[in-house]
């Protein structure tokens, strides 16, 4: 449960305890003040009846006055008195009815035999009053029973409601003493509650912050595999530590990403500083002969005796055959170099693939001739119209033609060439030798740049070591593919593909 | 100084060991000459030569490998032998010394330097 979550819930509930206490608080006022009035009551009816039975008692003596006075002298009722005796039975019979209005439920039974009784003993006096001067009326006053029974109703009326008077007290008091104990145990509560949440609320999130606090650390100090998973939240400090592992995922993997490249960077450095060293060996074989060359002839020019002619003229030739490798060698570094730092741009015209194909066969034949090799220019079909770059077209052809010349011996070199039939405008062509081959672990590595196939074959067979890596470069400059199949001894094809359109 | 002694020539590069064989006995250096290492270290174990020029990318044995054996060999572990290598880098220079090369010169080669290194070890 999140953590607002449990601070709403907690709240509602001491709310709720709040309500409680002023709840059972206005219940027992109430209660309290029903039980009052009904007490009020009962204490007023109690007196009434007190009074009813002082005024019965008067009423009575009266009478048995009257009646004796009546048995011995001749003295009539006059109106007045007749009026004062009706108002006063009167007077009675309004309190009756007043306890009347405050009798109900279990006292209603009494007041109805009370009222019953007066009724019939009030009745009787009434009549008496009435027919005091008419002598011919003859009433026994002496009669105690009506009045006996009226007094009777009257006591039993009045300890109902006495018993009701007490009931009602017992009540107060109890409501009392509910509402007393509602409201402390309500009180008590809710100061538990609160405490308790106080206390939890302080521990959890302090035990939750020790436990952020201690991942911020750690993530700050590097080590970014930690995790924050020992918050058992899944509210707002959960979502926190979320939030703060999440940090520490990105960060590790920008470190990582900041170290790639670095390694990259290094890796492509270590490369340069390799290819350095590369070049610099291969600017200083050719350098070898020609300095070599230079110094020995200049030597022997100062020797006495006949210069050999013939032999100085073969010396030169390889001083300058040397310069012209060492040319190459410069304009193919150039090459490469002005490709990797992606400077190397295409000139795009319409030319006939087959035509350069033929002049480049024509132009290296004497080299054929030096190791005694064959050319066969077979399937040579009509090539489609490329636009496309003409000069590097010519390179690769003639990098991989003088490469089969040079590492082939006694042997023959077939030129194809053919449009494919699958692709219209794709020009292929194939040079296969029957040279020395390659072994695989040397095709993998065979368009890198200064690699040949042994360290001893530059020697040997001459090249560079780039002409390959910048066929390779040039095939993907023009949107095509270059790929070669060999096997030791038996030679090597390699095979070209070059679309109409580098786009 | 270096005339009547002989040396070994190890090199695969015709146009090179030509140059090289001509000039070392224009200094009056007997020389024979071996295309590869295996060749050399039978030359030395049969001619016993007085130094030996070692180019170290051969075809076949090496020539780290090579001189690494000669050294191992007792009967040729004395005969001087100098590196002689396009690789111009301090890397490839003690890569040579811990192989058991004697010294190590750099081609294109410093011809009187060449032949004061040959001196200082045939005549140790």
């Amino acid at each position: 449960m999140s953590l607002r979550r449990q601070l709403t819930l907690s709240l509602v509930t001491i709310l709720m305890l709040f309500a409680v206490n002023v709840g059972t608080h206005f219940w027992g006022s109430y209660a309290r003040n029903e039980s009052m009035v009904a007490y009020r009551n009962s204490v007023t009816a109690a007196q009434l009846s007190t009074e009813v039975e002082q005024l019965l008692e008067d009423q009575r003596q009266q009478i048995l006055i009257l009646a004796t006075l009546r048995e011995t002298t001749e003295d009539q009722l006059d109106d007045a008195e007749l009026q004062r005796a009706e108002d006063a039975i009167e007077t009675i019979n309004a309190r009756i009815q007043e306890l009347g209005k405050l009798s109900h439920g279990v006292t209603e039974l009494s007041y109805e035999q009370l009222w019953e009784s007066s009724s019939h003993l009030l009745k009787r006096w009434l009549n008496f009053y009435r027919n005091y001067n008419n002598p011919d009326f003859e009433l026994d006053m002496n009669d105690p029973l009506p009045f006996l029974e009226a007094s009777q109703r009257l006591k039993e009326l009045e300890q109902s409601q006495a018993f009701i008077a007490a009931q009602r007290a017992n009540i107060i008091d109890r409501t009392i003493s509910l509402t007393d104990k509602i409201t402390i145990i309500a009180f008590f509560a809710s100061i538990f509650l609160t405490a308790t949440l106080g206390y939890y609320l302080v521990s959890y999130t302090n035990r939750s912050l020790k436990r952020l606090k201690k991942g911020t650390e750690r993530f700050g100090s590097g080590d970014l595999d930690y995790r924050i998973d020992d918050i058992d939240d899944t509210g707002e400090l959960g979502d926190l530590a979320d939030a703060f592992n999440e940090m520490s995922d990105k960060l590790r993997n920008a470190i990582y990403d900041v170290r790639k490249a670095r390694d990259d960077a290094d890796e492509a450095n270590a490369a340069k500083s390799i290819f350095l060293a590369n070049v610099s060996h291969e600017l200083r074989t050719p350098l070898n002969a020609i300095i070599g060359y230079s110094e020995m002839l200049h030597d022997e020019l100062a020797d006495v005796g006949e210069l050999n002619r013939p032999q100085f003229q073969q010396d030169l030739d390889i001083i300058i055959k040397s310069g012209r490798q060492l040319l190459t060698l410069i304009d193919d570094i150039l090459d490469l170099s002005k490709i990797e730092t992606g400077k190397m741009s295409l000139h795009c015209e319409n030319f006939s693939p087959t035509a350069i194909i033929k002049q480049a066969c024509e132009a290296l034949a004497p080299l054929l001739h030096n190791n005694n090799n064959k050319l066969q220019i077979d399937e040579l079909h009509e090539l489609p119209v490329l636009y496309n770059d003409a000069a590097k077209f010519r390179q690769i052809f003639t990098n991989l033609l003088s490469n089969a010349i040079k590492f082939t011996r006694d042997g023959q070199i077939s030129v194809s060439a053919r449009e494919l039939p699958d692709r219209p405008g794709w020009a292929e062509f194939a040079i296969r030798d029957t040279g020395i081959g390659m072994t695989s672990e040397q095709l993998s590595r065979v368009f890198d740049a200064f690699v040949q196939a042994d360290s001893s074959t530059s020697a040997n067979y001459g090249g560079t070591g780039l002409g390959l890596a910048i066929c390779r470069q040039f095939c993907d400059l023009m949107g095509g593919t270059i790929e070669v199949e060999s096997e030791v001894g038996m030679g090597s094809t390699f095979k070209v593909l070059i679309p109409s359109d580098p786009e | 100084m270096t005339a009547g002694k002989s040396v070994l020539l190890v090199e695969d590069n015709e146009l090179n060991r030509d140059m090289m064989v001509r000039r070392l006995n224009r200094a009056g250096l007997q020389v024979t000459t071996a295309g590869n290492g295996q060749q050399a270290l039978d030359i030395m174990r049969a001619e016993q030569p007085s130094v030996v020029l070692m180019d170290m990318n051969l075809p076949i044995l090496d020539g780290w490998a090579a001189s690494r054996r000669a050294k191992e060999d007792e009967r040729i572990r004395h005969i001087p032998i100098i590196a002689l290598t396009a690789h111009a880098t301090e890397a490839y220079r003690l890569y040579a010394l811990a192989a058991g090369c004697d010294d190590y010169a750099t081609k294109p080669v410093d011809f009187p330097g060449l032949l004061n290194k040959i001196n200082k070890l045939t005549n140790a």
